[in-house]
């Protein structure tokens, strides 16, 4: 098959080789299958508990059962898949290269423990010694070095400096996505594994989520639609969301603490990180309508011709933070359905009015006036482009401001 | 306004409900409305408004039922009203949807054919109409397909993604499902809060209604037979766990413990740990006179109890106990260090010419690594929590004997001071403690001897300069906790799911669902062979529509015979 529209990427013929072909379809059913044999495990296995499940993963059951689950897979993959159909893009080779990365996160992870001091030489109190602070810190280089990059190339837009761009983009990624784990993994290692929690339980840990969840978002993004020039917008953001993290840590807020009982529900593995996804897809959506107003203006002026050249077109910039939006508001909406679960679970009620819930509402009605606005037609590009941006600092009240400078039941995120 | 406009602006009304404009302005009004209670402070004590507010703007805002915003009556019109939109909007919409997804044209006019951004024209030899359309069919299982014959000519429609519109359809009712849900939670559900002592029972719930207080009484009565707080090693909560039974027409019917993020049901009603207090500990107070004549005495008295003094008419009202007063004792902008500072009881001081206090007092001295600074108590003179302050007394309370070396102390320097032996303030000092130090432990001194003079010499001037007859320090205490449950009942709660789940599901349909259509005219040529012409469209993404209709046409043309030959590439 050799059709390649003027939209298909260019993907590199390894790319192509990985995420193709009879291998791929199978390699995607195996991990599948072992999703399905994990998830049966904590079902029907016996011992069953939510924060021993990793380490039970890890066992000898969960071989067996993971790897019953893996063969199961990998049937049924063999007998509904045809062979001719194995070389044309299918959802396996859409799906395969997510799963493909999460396994090269754990990988990264399980090396990184590697590194782990001695126990005796890991305290509470002082928690510099964790191999998570440098990956953090590379990961942390990484974005801000990428987004220097992505910058850099609007002036040079036929220089190599956009591949390191990406490549420091996707490093920052796996840095900080392998962190998160092993953050993870870290927390069971103190005051006797009491207080071992996933890491989404405050605003640092959440940070390193979005600057993750946001590079992801766009590079996929790159991947698709080739929208190199995109990447300074977004990449400044994750920037800022950087320097924020640097910040947070210098006020001792990058420790690993319990966590408190209101937090301690299965809930909240679910209800953070899709939430996470509505903001990251709603900073895209922020960049790419920054970039159409840039675009215009430079595009009224006249000049900086060569700054254009690089840059997406005023229409594909519309499309793109459609795109991002139409990721975000399905997740977000979801997040905060999935949240008035939890609260109806753990308060008492799924709708208390409680400043968080009530910002994330006034982010679906912004983004849903957005929509409203887009399909009506009548307003032009500009307002969508200025109102996206808007939209966004509405999105960064919800997710900072609140915990900030509202009380409420959210409040565990207070900057102390 | 006249009579007469009034019917013609409710038929605007009534016309524009439903529209675009409206729906964008609606969904801004309400987002505005919204942020307003998070910034207010919502359903707090009426009095600390008219303290913030004044009374004017306190009455006003009252009026406007701000201090309750999402109950009142203008946020529920503007809820309404967005139901009517979203209703009107289903009304006109809906029927012409259903029409268009039922409705199908299998041929194309040639003025469409011109306009169609994505087709394809090509011709296959050695074969027959009615085979290619065979296998078109077969080549392309997941398309569904309409066939008429038509001016010599075999047409071929095919759907994918048909009824995307119905994605338009359930998130729209979706809103309303969610919004009926919830007025039925609100309307025949119930949410209230109860505190039940330790060993204590109680019935009735209570829960904020506008501006006052409404009580409910639940059909049993729940029991708190124990409320325990676990802690991490590092002295923050790790549980708040309540064991509860539920007491139903005189007969113990269930027992079962509950924890934040664990409720228990029964008959209908969920109860939840929200909140904890004390129950009214038993707590006795040591009253060190400051009188010079060294006596002690208690008070015996409870949390949420006064206890009066008959002699001085000094008044203390227990306000609260706390066991554990976990505080961060890092420099500020330094990581944080957090130490218990062992139990303490709360209480306003009052009395005839004495400037009413909050005081905290900690029934322990304050150690600092191995340094023993006294005991201490925390006072804040404006009754508020925040301002309070660290005020050091200097002698450790919690050792009796230091008491009776400062009264010793005391005492010793006053008779030596009313001798006028001529000694140096600074030898009298010296003397005086010695004699006092001899009076309380006679030949034995203690080892901490040196510690504790510094803490007796530094407290004569703090504690000399004290306004209060005594000084009331926590001695013991019978501790009671009350748990704080939340009752709830709400019969709209899986009305509100099936509208959560009929939203998402819609929202995935409306976003990530397309309606394609192609449609394919079929057209012999000569005795054994047939011209094709594929075109196609969709109704959104015509990027990845584009890209798709290749990877069609490569089919079609692959599989549809060997003797192909392309004569029109769009693109």
């Amino acid at each position: 098959m050799t059709s390649i529209t003027m939209d298909q990427p260019q993907q590199s013929r390894l790319f192509a080789a990985i995420h193709q072909g009879k291998i791929a379809v199978l390699r995607c059913w195996a991990y599948l299958g072992f999703i399905g044999g994990a998830s049966a495990l904590a079902m029907f296995g016996s011992n069953y508990s939510e924060s021993g499940y990793i380490f039970q993963l890890l066992s000898m059951s969960g071989v067996v059962w993971g790897g019953a689950g893996m063969l199961v897979g990998i049937g049924v993959g063999a007998v509904l898949t045809r062979s001719d159909d194995t070389d044309s893009p299918n959802w396996q080779s859409k799906l395969v290269p997510w799963l493909d990365g999460v396994v090269v996160l754990l990988l990264l992870m399980g090396l990184w423990t590697l590194f782990e001091p001695a126990a005796s030489q890991i305290s509470y109190t002082d928690q510099s010694n964790l191999v998570s602070v440098r990956t953090i810190m590379a990961m942390k280089v990484l974005f801000l070095f990428s987004a220097a990059c992505y910058i850099a190339q609007l002036f040079a837009p036929e220089s190599f400096i956009g591949k390191v761009a990406s490549w420091c983009a996707w490093g920052g990624v796996y840095a900080g996505g392998s962190s998160l784990l092993l953050r993870w993994y870290e927390s069971y290692q103190f005051l006797g594994g009491e207080i071992g929690h996933a890491p989404v339980s405050n605003l640092y840990e959440v940070f390193i989520l979005l600057c993750c969840v946001i590079s992801i978002i766009y590079l996929s993004f790159e991947r698709r639609y080739r929208t190199t020039g995109l990447g300074a917008f977004v990449m400044f953001l994750v920037a800022a969301a950087v320097l924020f993290i640097i910040w947070l840590g210098s006020y001792g807020e990058a420790d690993i603490k319990p966590l408190v009982p209101a937090l301690q529900s299965y809930w909240m593995k679910i209800h953070v990180p899709m939430n996470f996804v509505g903001y990251g897809s709603f900073a895209v959506a922020c960049a790419a309508g920054m970039a159409w107003l840039v675009r215009a203006r430079l595009e009224r002026s006249g000049k900086n011709a060569k700054l254009l050249a690089i840059f997406p077109s005023l229409d594909q910039l519309d499309q793109l933070s459609y795109r991002a939006v139409s990721i975000g508001f399905p997740a977000f909406t979801l997040a905060t359905i999935l949240g008035a679960v939890w609260a109806s679970q753990a308060w008492g009620g799924y709708w208390s009015w409680d400043p968080k819930e009530t910002w994330a509402l006034i982010v679906l009605l912004v983004y849903g006036a957005w929509l409203h606005v887009r399909v009506s037609h009548g307003w032009s590009g500009r307002v969508l482009a200025w109102w996206s941006v808007t939209a966004f600092v509405v999105t960064l009240f919800c997710f900072v401001g609140v915990n900030m400078y509202l009380s409420g039941l959210h409040s565990y995120g207070h900057l102390g | 306004m006249t009579q007469k406009n009034l019917p013609s602006l409710i038929k605007i009304l009534l016309a524009r409900l439903g529209t675009m404009p409206l729906a964008i302005l609606l969904l801004i009004v309400l987002a505005l409305a919204s942020s307003i209670g998070t910034v207010l402070l919502q359903n707090q004590g009426q009095t600390d408004y008219l303290q913030q507010f004044g009374p004017l703007w306190y009455w006003v805002l009252r009026a406007l039922g701000m201090f309750d915003m999402y109950h009142s009556w203008w946020f529920i019109a503007l809820l309404g009203f967005l139901m009517a939109s979203v209703g009107a909007c289903l009304w006109r919409n809906v029927p012409r949807m259903l029409g268009e997804m039922r409705a199908r044209k299998i041929t194309l006019p040639d003025r469409i054919w011109k306009r169609m951004e994505n087709q394809q024209q090509w011709e296959v030899k050695g074969t027959s109409v009615d085979q290619v359309v065979a296998q078109v069919r077969t080549l392309l299982p997941g398309w569904d397909w309409l066939q008429d014959e038509r001016d010599g000519a075999t047409w071929l429609r095919g759907d994918r993604g048909r009824y995307h519109k119905w994605g338009y359809i359930l998130v729209h009712s979706a809103i309303l499902v969610i919004l009926i849900g919830g007025w039925l939670s609100v309307h025949y559900g119930f949410r209230g809060n109860m505190s039940v002592p330790e060993k204590g029972q109680e019935k009735e719930i209570s829960f904020v209604q506008g501006s006052g207080v409404g009580h409910l009484t639940m059909p049993f009565s729940v029991r708190c037979n124990k409320f325990h707080i676990e802690f991490f090693p590092n002295g923050m909560p790790k549980e708040f766990r309540s064991n509860l039974t539920i007491i139903d027409h005189g007969k113990e019917v269930m027992t079962k413990d509950i924890i934040v993020n664990g409720p228990l049901y029964y008959k209908g009603v969920r109860i939840f740990q929200a909140s904890f207090g004390d129950g009214g500990s038993d707590i006795n107070l040591k009253l060190y006179h400051l009188d010079g004549s060294g006596t002690t005495s208690m008070a015996h008295t409870a949390v949420y109890d006064t206890w009066k003094d008959p002699t001085t008419g000094v008044s203390l009202e227990i306000t609260d106990f706390k066991p554990y007063n976990v505080e961060n004792m890092g420099d500020p902008g330094k990581a944080k260090k957090f130490q218990d500072l062992g139990p303490a009881v709360e209480f306003v001081l009052r009395g005839k010419g004495l400037k009413s206090v909050k005081i905290k007092s900690f029934m322990n001295p304050f150690v600092l690594g191995d340094d023993d600074r006294g005991s201490f108590m925390m006072v804040s003179l404006t009754g508020d929590a925040k301002d309070y302050q660290a005020v050091p007394l200097g002698l450790d309370f919690s050792n009796p004997k230091e008491w009776k070396l400062f009264n010793a102390f005391v005492g010793r320097l006053a008779q030596r001071t009313s001798k006028k032996s001529g000694e140096s303030g600074r030898e009298a000092n010296i003397n005086a403690f010695k004699q006092a130090v001899v009076d309380v432990f006679g030949d034995k001194r203690p080892a901490n001897l040196p510690q504790m003079g510094t803490r007796v010499v530094q407290s004569v001037k703090t504690l000399m300069q004290m306004p209060w007859p005594f000084l009331p320090v926590l001695e013991n205490y019978d501790q009671v906790y009350y748990t704080g449950l939340q009752l709830t009942q709400d019969p709209g709660i899986n009305v509100v799911w099936v509208g959560s789940g009929l939203l998402v599901f819609g929202l995935c349909i409306m976003f990530y669902m397309s309606h394609r259509k192609i449609w394919l005219r079929v057209i012999k040529t000569g005795e054994t062979g047939v011209n094709l012409h594929l075109a196609g469209r969709s109704n959104r993404n015509p990027l990845a529509f584009t890209e798709e209709f290749h990877q069609l046409f490569n089919k079609l043309q692959q599989g549809c015979g060997i003797d192909t030959k392309s004569t029109k590439e769009s693109l």
